[in-house]
């Protein structure tokens, strides 16, 4: 039996038929979506090295506005804040998401338990403008004034629904008969949360941390209304610098946060890809 | 380790529920509920409030006072809340518009490559929204990527003026916001079951009913609730209209920032952001009501 | 519709799945017709190509190479949306957001008929598979019998040419099953649709079918009545798919004009009808269904070819019991028996019985 494969089906496949649920056009506009969404961040990157003064015009290549920046007082202070803020914030919100994502995620049902979820969710429920009033509201009416301890407070507020979402959806896609065997082979309670659940859950911890970070090192409207003069973290002065007016430090700084929640992000996502094949096999 | 625990379930899920309550508690709901009662307080100008109490706040929102002290009706700040409403409406269209067709394609993707679209869809999400939007000056703005080029090829002979413009604050929020449209649809087109494709189109339905007779209605809860999570964030924002409206085409956002930092009208920022929060609930309670309305009417309830 | 000309023709049809570089083959070279009212069934194991030749008439795939027609008409540039053929989807594939009579009047709809038009045709066909009453439901409130009529239902509402069904009774159970095939039968012989009927269950296609086409790996390997299929099957992969059957392997020793003598093993000898294109000295399988061989006791004879056996193991299955007949030479038959009136089974393991069955009986197949 001879099988043709090269040969055009008996000359009607002049107009091709695409597959049921399949459109023209949609890769193009796909592509056209990428540019404009990658565009900004392409343009502001290649003007990070432009050697002149002003950002829009073009004065030839140069890391000038790196070093610059770099040797920027003002920066290095907004670096150390950013980076203090959001590492208090990242411990405490992972803290307080994963027990509570334990108790949500292993509870079983009772009262309260779509509530718990709604308060822990609430933060982002809330456009970010209305929690950065009422918070500086309500450090002004107990007469709060702890400089970046008030901007860590709020920070660990918003950062807990971000932490606790890639822990909880963890908890809920493992197998609870892993710590049933566990319980079922002479296991403590708290032996089989150290030895299974604990190790288990990892990625999903890791994974909530991470974007906790991310969250709470890109906050700025929050942060420019809670914090006080001491307390500019890098987006807040980036705004004020935006303010002043254009220079390519704006880019150069930019970049290299730009490139630091990058790098986060795809670490995250190389943690839960690997953590989700993990699961299948 | 296990001793000093609370011995019944109930007391261990309340101790293990505690520290989020307490934190999500004191620094949020306690907050918004005290930012309810300084919306009814007299400004202190000096910032803060005085101990008084007033409903100057609403009435600003639709009243001032003229020369001769009398009230009158002033559109102002009526303007600039439709104006958010608009705008924001504008950008979730924008979204769905510019989105649905790209989380429909991934959803056609094998399944190894679907994963890093969506990767490349929430990168820039992650990535600071300040730089990005500060991103769109260097492009729209006089002499800037969109304008160099024409100018210099002679196709346009003077400025576009495109900043400053609801036009580039439209551009702005769609920006900002366009992630959190694609996933949600994406995360139901990918529950879609693709033979029901082709029973519709097996029973005569052209590509175009297809799509608008069971794509659509099939991943209407994700439509919905990437309209959500885009238009909220919108109506609230901040950084687009300050960056790309230039501080004078004003926002809900931008105008309670103002009352704060400059104005120093306390009480006035917090009646705008009851209203900017009100708004959020009675849009969240028209889609909880609608999506239990739906289970019923499916019959998965 | 004109008696000659088929519902559909397949020509060398071929399919491939994937780029051309390494093509997952599902068909190799189908071609067959399928005649105008007829109830027409692709009966083969899973995995071989029956559901692609499906979705080929339905539209849902392309050829690779070949032709599909539909009554004469080159159907290769049609839409499935432009093709007078309804689908029966192997997991019905009901759209969840609409009632049952939603669901049936969808193709209706998509037709442009009137209103009134599609409220008698929904009710006439809901009636049809006695779904009306349950008119209003959503499909996910429906068993997957109920589903599978609704499916039905919807289509036959546009009164296609040709009705395509998937393995739609896979999803029931037993008794369910049995019972729609009745009815699967009666609504065909009533509406007078061509169906193809897709299945991997021989009892559904032998007690359904006007023909049946036996596909394994991407090829048909025989066409015809149930009858045939089971009294004639024209290879051993037939044989073995439809029913249960004894394969004696051998080798021919001598031919004569109505029987063919074979060697089987180092002695035993047995006799075949001939059936023609075979020399001695061929390696053939000669094929022998259980139920025609006759188990009685040792001293009466029954059949023209009879030899003593012994029981070498019973299969119990209430209506009757499939024996392993030890009938020495190294060769174990497959044989039935019913019960006795009492209940009890006629032979017990180690019991020598008589083993007849007549040589018309025996086939002779290529190895
Ligand atoms: N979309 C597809 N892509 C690749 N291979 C496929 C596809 N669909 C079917 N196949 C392959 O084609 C062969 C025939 O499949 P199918 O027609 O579904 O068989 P059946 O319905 O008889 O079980 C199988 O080997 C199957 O794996
Ligand atoms: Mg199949």
């Amino acid at each position: 039996m001879t099988v043709h494969i090269n040969k055009p089906a008996t000359g009607n496949k002049a107009k091709r038929i695409l597959p049921v649920g399949h459109y023209r056009g949609l890769g193009a506009w796909t592509v056209f979506f990428f540019i404009f969404l990658y565009l900004p961040i392409v343009v502001l990157i290649f003007y990070s090295f432009n050697a002149n003064r002003m950002v829009m015009n073009w004065g030839g290549f140069g890391i000038d506005w790196y070093i610059k920046a770099f040797q920027n007082d003002d920066i290095q202070k907004a670096v150390w804040n950013s980076l203090i803020v959001a590492t208090v914030a990242t411990v405490f919100a992972t803290a307080i998401a994963t027990i509570g994502a334990l108790v949500l995620a292993r509870g079983g049902n009772f009262r309260g338990k779509t509530v718990s979820l709604g308060l822990i969710t609430l933060p982002l429920m809330v456009p970010e403008i209305v929690t950065a009033v009422a918070v500086l509201i309500f450090f002004s009416a107990i007469g709060m004034n702890w400089g970046l301890g008030n901007v860590i407070i709020a920070h660990i507020t918003f950062c807990i629904p971000f932490a606790f979402m890639p822990i909880r959806a963890r908890l809920e896609g493992m197998d609870t008969s892993l710590e049933q065997a566990a319980r079922d082979l002479y296991a403590s309670e708290w032996e089989t949360f150290r030895f299974v659940t604990a190790p288990l859950l990892m990625p999903g911890i890791v994974a909530g941390s991470m974007l906790s970070f991310v969250i709470s090192m890109d906050d700025f409207i929050i942060t420019l209304m809670v914090g006080g003069a001491g307390s500019t973290t890098l987006p807040v002065y980036i705004y004020s610098m935006i303010r002043r007016g254009l220079t390519p430090e704006i880019n150069a700084v930019s970049t290299v946060l730009l490139f630091f929640s990058v790098a986060i992000v795809t670490a995250y996502w190389i943690v839960s890809n690997k953590s989700q094949t993990k699961t299948v096999h | 380790m296990s001793n000093w625990l609370p011995r019944s379930a109930a007391g261990r899920r309340w101790l293990g529920l505690a520290p989020s309550y307490f934190v999500i508690g004191i620094f949020m709901l306690v907050p918004m509920v005290i930012m309810g009662v300084f919306s009814f307080l007299e400004p202190n100008p000096y910032g803060g409030v005085k101990p008084i109490g007033s409903l100057d706040a609403y009435v600003k929102l639709f009243f001032e006072y003229d020369l001769e002290d009398n009230l009158v009706f002033n559109p102002g700040y009526i303007n600039i809340i439709f104006r958010s409403f608009q705008l924001s409406l504008g950008a979730t269209l924008l979204c769905l518009i510019f989105g649905f067709p790209v989380a429909y394609f991934i959803t056609l993707q094998p399944a190894n490559r679907r994963n890093f679209y969506i990767y490349l869809v929430t990168i820039p999400f992650w990535t600071n929204l300040l730089i990005r939007t500060f991103a769109w000056i260097i492009i729209l703005g006089r002499g800037g990527v969109i304008e160099t080029p024409l100018l210099a090829m002679g196709i346009i002979e003077d400025s576009l003026r495109m900043m400053y413009t609801d036009g580039a604050i439209a551009i702005g929020l769609t920006y900002s916001y366009l992630p959190l449209m694609v996933l949600p649809i994406y995360a139901s087109l990918e529950k879609l079951d693709f033979r029901l494709l082709e029973a519709a189109s097996d029973l005569y339905a052209n590509r175009f009913e297809v799509m608008t007779k069971v794509v659509i209605p099939l991943c209407k809860p994700g439509i919905i609730a990437g309209c959500l999570l885009v238009f909220i964030p919108c109506l609230g924002a901040f950084i687009a209209p300050n960056l790309l409206g230039g501080g004078k085409k004003l926002m809900l956002g931008s105008l309670v920032q103002f009352q704060f930092a400059s104005a120093r009208n306390w009480p006035f920022g917090a009646a705008l952001s009851m209203l900017l929060l009100s708004a959020v609930v009675i849009t969240l309670i028209f889609y909880a009501r609608a999506a239990k309305k739906r289970a019923v009417l499916e019959g998965s309830a | 519709m004109n008696e000659s000309i088929p519902a559909i023709t397949a020509n060398n049809v071929v399919k491939h799945y994937g780029g051309s570089a390494s093509p997952v083959v599902a068909l190799k070279n189908i071609s067959l017709e399928i005649r105008d009212n007829e109830f027409f069934t692709l009966l083969g194991p899973s995995g071989c190509g029956k559901t692609t030749l499906l979705r080929l008439i339905a539209g849902f795939e392309q050829v690779t190479d070949g032709k599909i027609m539909l009554f004469d008409d080159e159907i290769a540039n049609l839409e499935p949306s432009q093709r007078p053929v309804n689908t029966v989807f192997q997991h019905y594939a009901l759209f969840p957001h609409m009632t049952v009579a939603q669901n049936v009047a969808f193709g209706l709809e998509r037709l442009k008929k009137p209103r009134s038009e599609i409220e008698t045709t929904v009710n006439e066909v809901l009636t049809l598979v006695k779904m009306k009453h349950l008119a209003d439901r959503s499909p996910n409130q429906l068993s997957g019998g109920q589903q599978q009529r609704v499916a039905l239902a919807r289509a036959l509402a546009p009164s296609p040419k040709v009705l395509l069904l998937d393995e739609p009774l896979s999803a029931l159970d037993l008794k369910l099953r049995q019972a729609m095939r009745e009815e699967l039968k009666q609504l065909q012989r009533e509406t007078g649709i061509t169906f193809v009927f897709v299945t991997h269950d021989q009892e559904e296609a032998l007690s359904m079918s006007d023909r049946i086409a036996v596909m394994s790996e991407g090829e048909v390997q025989q066409i015809g009545r149930p009858t045939d299929i089971y009294e004639h099957p024209v290879n051993r992969f037939v044989a073995d798919f439809i029913g249960d059957t004894n394969f004696l392997d051998g080798e021919i020793m001598s031919i004569d004009d109505d029987l063919v003598t074979c060697r089987v093993g180092t002695q035993s000898m047995f006799e075949a009808e001939n059936s023609g294109g075979h020399k001695v000295g061929d390696q053939v399988s000669l094929f022998l269904r259980p139920e025609k061989i006759t188990l009685s006791p040792q001293s009466e004879t029954i059949g023209t070819d009879t030899r003593p056996g012994k029981v070498a193991n019973i299969i119990y299955l209430g209506n009757q019991a499939a024996y392993t007949v030890d009938i020495g030479g190294g060769i174990e038959l497959i044989a039935q028996a019913r019960p006795r009136e009492d209940g009890n089974l006629p032979f017990a393991i180690g019991d020598s019985l008589a083993v007849g069955f007549s040589a018309r009986a025996l086939r002779v197949l290529a190895q």
